[in-house]
């Protein structure tokens, strides 16, 4: 991007803050997953006794959206949401106020079966997690059987035009190798949208030196997308975890954006309203058990509207402050004296 | 003026790109909405009554669903010109035993219903 091109594009992010308009809104459903990953966040922040909230107490606060907006969309997550037993119910309700539902899972438990149920239920767009060929995933996920489960998980989505579904690979020191073996598999099923992440150092992953990648495997992951993207053979693309200076908008379809609690709202287990569920809980801006969610959503969420606050720590004398805005708003924890991670100083080291 | 005449057009292209284009971190692509909602009432055109665990399904997809105690049945199914939806009592005699049936349908708009009444075999 060129320095007019990021002015206006900084001009459109100010509109869109200001606009704030409700579009894409997570319900952690549940806490529970049938799963127990390596790499899994949540051991950091998530209270796995909290039982599933009831479908009423989700669907109140929904309906006090007084004019959703066009495509507004309810993602479940958890946990896993499969987990749940009236997931069909849930996506049933949903559509009959006019909203529409995706979900993100595992795929361990989503069979022939469950497939056809959910597309019955009006399901509209899957995100499936596969960090892997075999071995790998299977020893990421904790879980002998695993990959094929989640191998059938893929099959399913891709045999069903309707839904705009993606894989969605967790990059590491183990897999990293493997990227182009992964790649050419997901062509053999049918994916037409791979999504790469790498891992945070937080929760299970923080100790664990083997799930995260140094500088240099970054850079080339960077470019490892670069070069498929130019292929046109499959939408591959880095997820917005974080700005990557010049590889912005070569590694994905737009220019980084972090939406959270700008376009983005979500439900956590305990009814705390927020943003994207992987941010840090004490973002919270209020409880749907005791506020009015939509009362919220325009009222509240200044610290995701204006991140003035951010320019700290690394972030404060960045040149690259103006386009990237502190990065996404889950990599401050605690203090939130400095960012986590730093995507754009890994690739200009 | 010129800055209001330049507002209104990032606010444009910001709504724009607002219903299109974004998705979360770590949540799912965007629905485009390209599904009806199929409905109605399978009944027994002896009896006039419902029939429970008629098979209805939309050629050229892999979805079906049965009908409930009182015949109904409701589902999404993708955007197509026109449907052939099947009625298969598959459930051998247990409900009485029903001759197939299918029956092409046109969608108008996001919603189709349709009442079938299956023969005896």
């Amino acid at each position: 991007m060129n320095n007019l091109q990021k002015y206006i594009y900084r001009q459109f992010k100010k509109n869109e803050t200001a606009i704030h308009e409700l579009n894409y809104l997570f319900w952690e459903c549940t806490s529970r997953c049938n799963l127990s990953c390596l790499h899994c966040g949540s051991d950091c922040s998530k209270d796995t006794s909290f039982p599933d909230m009831p479908l009423d107490d989700f669907l109140k606060a929904i309906d006090s959206i007084s004019s959703p907006a066009k495509n507004f969309t309810v993602v479940l997550t958890g946990g896993e949401p499969l987990m749940r037993n009236d997931i069909e119910i849930i996506g049933r309700e949903i559509r009959k106020r006019g909203m529409r539902w995706s979900m993100v899972t595992n795929g361990y438990i989503y069979t022939d079966e469950k497939h056809n149920a959910l597309l019955n239920a009006g399901l509209g767009a899957l995100t499936i997690s596969l960090d892997g060929l075999e071995k790998s995933h299977n020893w990421l996920r904790n879980s002998k059987h695993g990959f094929t489960r989640t191998e059938r998980a893929i099959e399913l989505a891709a045999s069903s035009a309707r839904l705009n579904f993606d894989v969605v690979t967790c990059v590491n020191q183990r897999n990293l190798k493997e990227m182009d073996a992964v790649y050419n598999y997901l062509k053999t099923k049918h994916v037409k949208t791979w999504r790469l992440f790498t891992i945070l150092p937080i929760g299970r992953a923080k100790n664990n030196p083997e799930l995260l990648l140094d500088d240099f495997q970054f850079k080339g992951l960077m470019d490892f997308i670069v070069e498929k993207r130019k292929r046109k053979e499959m939408d591959v693309k880095f997820s917005c975890e974080g700005y990557v200076g010049d590889y912005e908008t070569k590694v994905r379809d737009g220019a980084f954006f972090c939406r959270a609690g700008i376009n983005i709202g979500s439900i956590l287990i305990d009814g705390a309203i927020s943003a994207c569920p992987n941010i840090d809980r004490s973002f919270s801006q209020g409880n749907i058990y005791t506020d009015n969610f939509y009362e919220v959503w325009q009222n509240k969420y200044q610290a995701f509207r204006n991140r003035n606050w951010t320019e700290t720590g690394l972030c404060e004398k960045c040149g690259e402050y103006k386009n990237c805005q502190g990065s996404g708003m889950h990599l401050w924890h605690g203090g939130k004296e400095n960012v986590l991670v730093c995507h754009y100083s890994k690739i200009v080291k | 003026m010129k800055q209001n005449h330049f507002q209104k057009i990032i606010r444009g292209l910001s709504l724009t790109s607002v219903m299109f284009v974004f998705q979360a971190c770590y949540g799912t692509p965007q629905d485009f909405g390209y599904d009806v909602y199929l409905s109605g009432v399978v009944t027994s055109a002896v009896t006039g009554k419902p029939i429970k665990g008629i098979k209805v399904s939309v050629e050229n997809t892999s979805q079906y669903e049965l009908t409930d105690s009182v015949g109904t049945f409701n589902m999404y199914v993708p955007k197509l010109k026109n449907y052939k939806v099947v009625f298969e009592d598959v459930d051998s005699i247990s409900q009485g035993s029903f001759v197939s049936k299918d029956t092409i349908l046109i969608s108008a708009n996001n919603s189709i219903q349709v009442n079938i009444a299956l023969e005896s075999k």
